[in-house]
């Protein structure tokens, strides 16, 4: 069963290459928070109750509900609807993010390690990868955000791939990282999209005092 | 008893536009025309007359014949309700795609023709399209070979249902990847919308635009056949094949059924891509066919995950 | 005896400069014939026999040189043949207006090397020994560059002749370099039997690039493969389709040759062989779907065929390293098979253009257009061309496409994950080749023949005369009896693929596919016959009229002026891939105080970029740092008789201090 959600976790890391405006990053940035909570409630053998139900109300309440919903009310006060042409065409971002998955599933074939669960380090070294490319190639304050929460899935997949050593230390401290980190630039953003009205890359390089 | 698959899927292709027709109007709330309509209208062109342009040639002529001919001959390698179809051969599914391409080259070879710029408009974009397209199919039908280790279409579904716990994961992604190819090949939406009159916006539509009477009426059989096949397809994959014929039989005219509403919701409530956005749109089957092939590699073990 | 005759036959060929003008088609075509006939037994010999087809031609030094013909070099020296014997017949009516051009003895020199080349071509496949083997090669390249250059009153021809030249010496160098290396190596004979020797001892990846490099000039691997897209749209046609028909697959002869003698390291070199031969599939296609130029078009498409037989022969070496028996079976089969099928329809679409070219004057296909109505035959045999080459059925191009797809697909399941990958690359590759190969080809066939003239240059076209004619209606009938009846060719090709690996049954039993896809496809013909009865049938009592194309009530400019241009037709595929195909637009803006236009002009020009970053701006660095060099050269007896003065004092001084 957790084969199927890996499979539909690449298939959205698929989608976030094709997708072209902010809300529908958001919505799969949520469909991607359920995917996680489904992974994490097929693994309910490996880790002990009480860090176990953390991890659900993690995901399901944090990735799957509480970032989109915040993310959403930023895009909306912005006003933000498509993303402006990136800097490697589409097209040839959906080949570079197969190429990832390829290489990662393949280099998850060749490690043999048996504290190491294989399954998740696929997908959660393409997700990284994807995710850091996302951000180099969008010109956008808003998708730099939207890869940051991607590469943060990836480290909870690691997480879950490496330990069952103190799943609980590693994810408090992830957790706290991310919310913190979505709070404070989404108030930057907000801020800025007052009072500059634009949010690319850019414009706000020029803002040098 | 192969016979059955051809009469079945014609019989099948003859309903499929009236379904999507019916359903079209039933959201928007208008009344539902005759589940038939499309058939009298058929049968309205081929009373008709024909007007033939004078820039036109034999290929003209040609195409609409070996368009037709090709679909015809394509439906004879299809299994259905487990039964074999009249030429199955091993790999057979390669020669189902590029039959299908020899049709697509002639139609676009006779859109050119016209010696008009709205032709020339859409044969182009047929041919990106089908050159896109193409590896999807065959990414597909390989991570089917990759699992069963045989080639024909016959061998394929059959075996693919000898279950293990997995192989309803390739069933699935297999009709998704399907369901969209069978939208691309068929021109319908998102990647081209029947129902637009604006030729700059059109790909296949515009394709037959100088085709009258019995030429026409030809062309529109053939899409409906053709459309008719790929539902086939989908339902092989849903279909097992150890279940009683003439249960097999109505579940396969009720799949249809249901693809066709499917088809007729979709098109009420999407619009089409942006022209230029179509090739990274078609770009993204391919894309989840090989992630597909790579389920399919680590359900068949050659990748080894713990 | 019959070597006696072959040897007189080659002699002959001298006798060409003494014949009247009328009778040197004749004599020409009568040596050539007698090469093939005598060839050819001994080629069906050899298939005949279990054992290896020998004899001596002569001595050269008093070393013998022998002709060795076994099942590989017996199905090279077939396809040679039947070429060469199609291009001659095709030359009598394509040179018939240059009789008045040119003087006799240039007719003569020309037919002279068309003799030459036929005869080296066959002896580069019969020889063994290194050194007979590199002469015989320096002349075929001799041979072919003096035929390329016939029309030299143009000075692009002589330019792009030499660099011809140039670049078949580098492949020669490579050559001579790895058959020197190997034979010092390892003190075997200097021949293609002592490979064998240094295979086994040493490790083979590098002699076999050293090879592959001077052969992959020949056949033109990307990025080797600059010359060709030069020299075939300034050849004439008969001599273009002969050399990409035949002239190219000799160095994947070569490259055959070689992999012959490796047992080893097969792994590296099949995957060298795949990669390389996919990027040059998919390049090729892309670059010959923006050309211009009928003729550039189709020798980049050569590209690209070159790059499926690559294809099949690297899964070939792949599937035996890997021991995937289907694997290699097929695809060796697919390959060789596609060389036979690509000679066929390559030459038959050059010998079309050379009609378009010979009626029209021009080989730029955006001043063509509506030349069916003028050149019917000529339109039909280049559709022919057209949908075999796309490798769609019921034509030949496509049994060599279905032998490699059925080896890929049969031989998924029981692959380990490495070789995996690579089929996958096989099948996606393929697939994206024949796509691509489709919009080509309608886009040249529909702007060349269909819609309305673009210009006057078709208005004094015709249909070509019957002799002409006749030799491409042969070849249009082999490829049709090869794409219908496939099954016959099956144990032929299996006794060549014998040569590599075993378990040729594989692909005799490929007989039962094949005779359903002839089932099939007399389905097929069946099906169109019966539609165009029953057409006519319902179409008889009713009302047929002939109009013009509807316009949208548009009765502005002329129709020529509003079909799709090949730019325009290709330009989707040019957005796709800027940066590969290369091409630059060249046109003004329109200004924002331009109320009322001026006249404008709008130009693409295409540049292959290989060529630009390897060849041509290597080359004028090269010419720049020459240029400072060249400071030296006064041309004044003082100034050198000086530099002797100093280069004197120098040597004295080292003397002196004991340095030297």
């Amino acid at each position: 069963m957790d084969y199927i959600l890996i499979i539909l976790y690449a298939v959205s890391l698929v989608y976030f290459a094709v997708a072209e405006r902010m809300s529908k990053f958001v919505v799969i940035l949520s469909m991607q928070g359920f995917i996680l909570f489904g992974v994490v409630f097929f693994s309910l053998n490996e880790i002990e109750i009480f860090d176990f139900v953390f991890i659900l109300t993690e995901t399901i309440l944090v990735k799957a509900m509480l970032i989109p919903w915040f993310m959403n009310r930023v895009r909306k006060h912005n006003q933000l609807k498509r993303v402006h042409e990136p800097y490697i065409p589409v097209f040839y971002s959906i080949i570079i993010v197969i190429l990832s998955l390829g290489a990662s599933f393949l280099l998850s074939n060749n490690l043999q390690n048996a504290q190491l669960h294989t399954k998740f380090f696929t997908v959660a070294l393409a997700s990284v990868m994807f995710g850091i490319y996302f951000i180099v190639v969008h010109r956008n304050i808003f998708s730099h955000v939207v890869g940051y929460l991607i590469i943060e899935n990836g480290i909870f997949l690691f997480s879950l791939a490496v330990g069952s050593q103190m799943p609980l230390m590693v994810n408090l401290a992830v957790l706290l990282d991310v919310v913190m980190g979505v709070l404070v630039l989404g108030i930057f953003i907000n801020r800025i999209g007052d009072t500059f009205h634009s949010v690319e890359i850019k414009n706000l390089s020029e803002l040098k005092d | 008893m192969s016979i059955l698959s051809i009469i079945l899927i014609i019989v099948a292709a003859v309903f499929f536009p009236g379904i999507i027709g019916m359903m079209k109007s039933l959201v928007v709330g208008r009344k539902m025309p005759s589940i038939f309509q499309p058939l009298f209208d058929v049968i309205r062109l081929f009373k008709k007359g024909s007007i033939y342009s004078t820039t036109t040639s034999f290929v003209f002529r040609l195409a609409p014949l070996v368009y037709f001919a090709t679909v015809f001959a394509s439906m004879l390698f299809l299994p259905i309700a487990g039964e074999r179809g009249l030429l199955t051969f091993d790999n057979d599914l390669v020669f189902f795609a590029y039959m299908l391409a020899l049709g697509k080259f002639f139609m676009i070879i006779a859109a050119m023709d016209t010696g008009s710029g709205f032709e020339g408009m859409g044969a182009n974009r047929e041919a990106l399209y089908s050159m896109l397209v193409e590896p999807a199919f065959f990414i597909t039908m390989g991570s089917l070979a990759l699992f069963t280790g045989y080639t024909s279409f016959y061998d394929l579904f059959t075996s693919v249902q000898i279950n293990t716990d997995f192989s309803y994961i390739i069933g699935i992604s297999g009709v998704y990847v399907l369901i969209f190819i069978a939208m691309v090949e068929n021109s319908r939406l998102p990647v081209d919308d029947p129902r637009t009159h604006l030729e700059l916006t059109m790909v296949h539509e515009v394709m037959v635009l100088d085709y009258s009477g019995f030429d026409l009426g030809l062309i529109h059989i053939t899409s409906w056949i053709k459309f008719s096949i790929y539902t086939t397809l989908i339902s092989n994959f849903l279909l097992p094949v150890d279940w009683p014929l003439g249960f097999q039989i109505a579940c396969f005219f009720l799949i249809q059924a249901v693809v066709a509403g499917v088809m007729g919701l979709l098109e009420s409530f999407r619009a089409r891509n942006k022209l230029d956005k179509n090739p990274q749109w078609i770009l993204m089957l391919s894309a989840i066919a090989i992630v597909t092939f790579l389920a399919t590699l680590i359900i068949a073990e050659k990748i080894v995950l713990n | 005896m019959d070597v006696l005759i072959f040897k007189i036959a080659v002699l002959l060929s001298f006798t060409l400069f003494f014949v009247p003008q009328k009778a040197r088609h004749l004599v020409t075509l009568l040596l050539v014939g007698t090469l093939a006939v005598v060839t050819s037994y001994w080629a069906v010999q050899s298939f005949m026999s279990v054992e290896v087809w020998e004899k001596n031609l002569m001595y050269l030094v008093d070393h013998p040189v022998n002709i060795i013909i076994d099942k590989l070099s017996a199905f090279f020296i077939l396809v040679i043949n039947l070429t060469v014997i199609t291009g001659t017949l095709y030359s009598k009516g394509y040179l018939k207006p240059y009789t008045t051009l040119k003087t006799s003895q240039e007719m003569a020199w020309h037919y002279f090397n068309l003799l030459w080349l036929h005869s080296s071509m066959l002896m580069v496949v019969m020889f063994r020994d290194a050194l007979a083997f590199l002469i015989i090669w320096e002349l075929m390249s001799l041979a072919s560059f003096f035929l390329v250059i016939f029309e030299s009153e143009k000075k692009e021809t002589i330019r792009i002749g030499i660099q011809y030249l140039i670049q078949m010496h580098i492949g020669l160098l490579f050559i001579l370099i790895a058959f020197v290396v190997a034979a010092v190596q390892s003190g075997a004979p200097f021949s293609f039997d002592g490979l064998e020797v240094y295979f086994s001892t040493h490790s083979p990846f590098g002699l076999f690039l050293l090879f592959f490099m001077g052969f992959g000039i020949k056949a033109g691997f990307v990025p080797l493969h600059t010359w060709l897209p030069h020299a075939h749209p300034a050849a004439p046609s008969h001599v273009s389709g002969i050399m990409s028909g035949v002239m190219i697959k000799l160095g994947i002869y070569g490259i055959l040759r070689v992999l012959t003698y490796i047992h080893t390291d097969l792994m590296m070199i099949g995957i060298f062989i795949l990669l390389v031969s996919l990027v040059t599939g998919v390049l090729g296609v892309t670059i010959a779907i923006v050309q211009r130029d009928v003729k550039k078009l189709l020798a980049y498409s050569s590209i690209e065929n070159i790059g499926i037989i690559g294809i099949g022969i690297g899964l070939g070496v792949v599937g035996m390293a890997a021991d995937i028996h289907v694997l290699a079976a097929l695809g060796f089969a697919g390959g060789l098979l596609h060389i036979l099928n690509h000679s066929l329809f390559k030459s038959l679409l050059f010998y079309t253009s050379g009609n378009v070219y010979q009626q029209t004057h021009t080989r730029n296909i955006d001043y063509l257009g509506g030349l069916h109505g003028k050149m019917p035959r000529t339109t039909v045999l280049f559709l022919v061309g057209s949908l075999a080459i796309c490798g769609l059925p019921p034509f030949n191009g496509f049994v060599s496409e279905f032998l490699i797809y059925s080896g890929l697909f049969k031989s998924l399941q029981g692959a380990e994950l490495f070789p995996v990958i690579f089929i996958l690359l096989g099948i996606v590759g393929l697939a994206v080749i024949g796509g691509l190969a489709v919009f080509c080809f309608t886009k040249v066939f529909s702007t060349i023949f269909l819609g309305t003239s673009r210009s006057d240059h078709t208005v004094h076209s015709a249909e070509v005369s019957k002799s002409m004619l006749f030799p491409l209606w042969l070849i249009g009938l082999l490829i049709l009896f090869i794409g219908c009846a496939p099954f016959l060719l099956m144990r032929p090709l299996a006794d060549i693929v014998y040569v590599f690996t075993g378990h040729t049954q594989l692909i005799t039993s490929m007989g039962h596919s094949m005779t359903n896809m002839c089932i099939a496809s007399g389905v097929l013909v069946a099906v169109v016959g019966l539609l165009w009865l029953l057409r006519s049938r319902v179409q008889k009592n009713k009302v047929i009229q002939h109009n013009v194309t509807w316009g949208c009530a548009y009765t502005g400019a002329n129709a020529a002026v509003h079909q799709y241009s090949s730019a325009s037709y290709a330009d989707n595929i040019r957005q796709l891939a800027p940066g590969v195909v290369g091409v630059k637009k060249e046109y003004k803006h329109f200004e924002e105080t331009e109320i009322f236009p001026s006249p404008r002009s709008f130009d693409t020009l295409s540049s292959d970029i290989f060529e630009d970053h390897l060849i041509t701006k290597p080359a004028n660095k090269l010419l720049k740092g020459m240029a400072r060099i060249a400071v030296f050269q006064t041309g004044k007896t003082q100034h050198y008789l000086l530099y002797a003065l100093v280069f004197l004092i120098v040597i004295l001084l080292l003397t002196l201090v004991n340095w030297i």
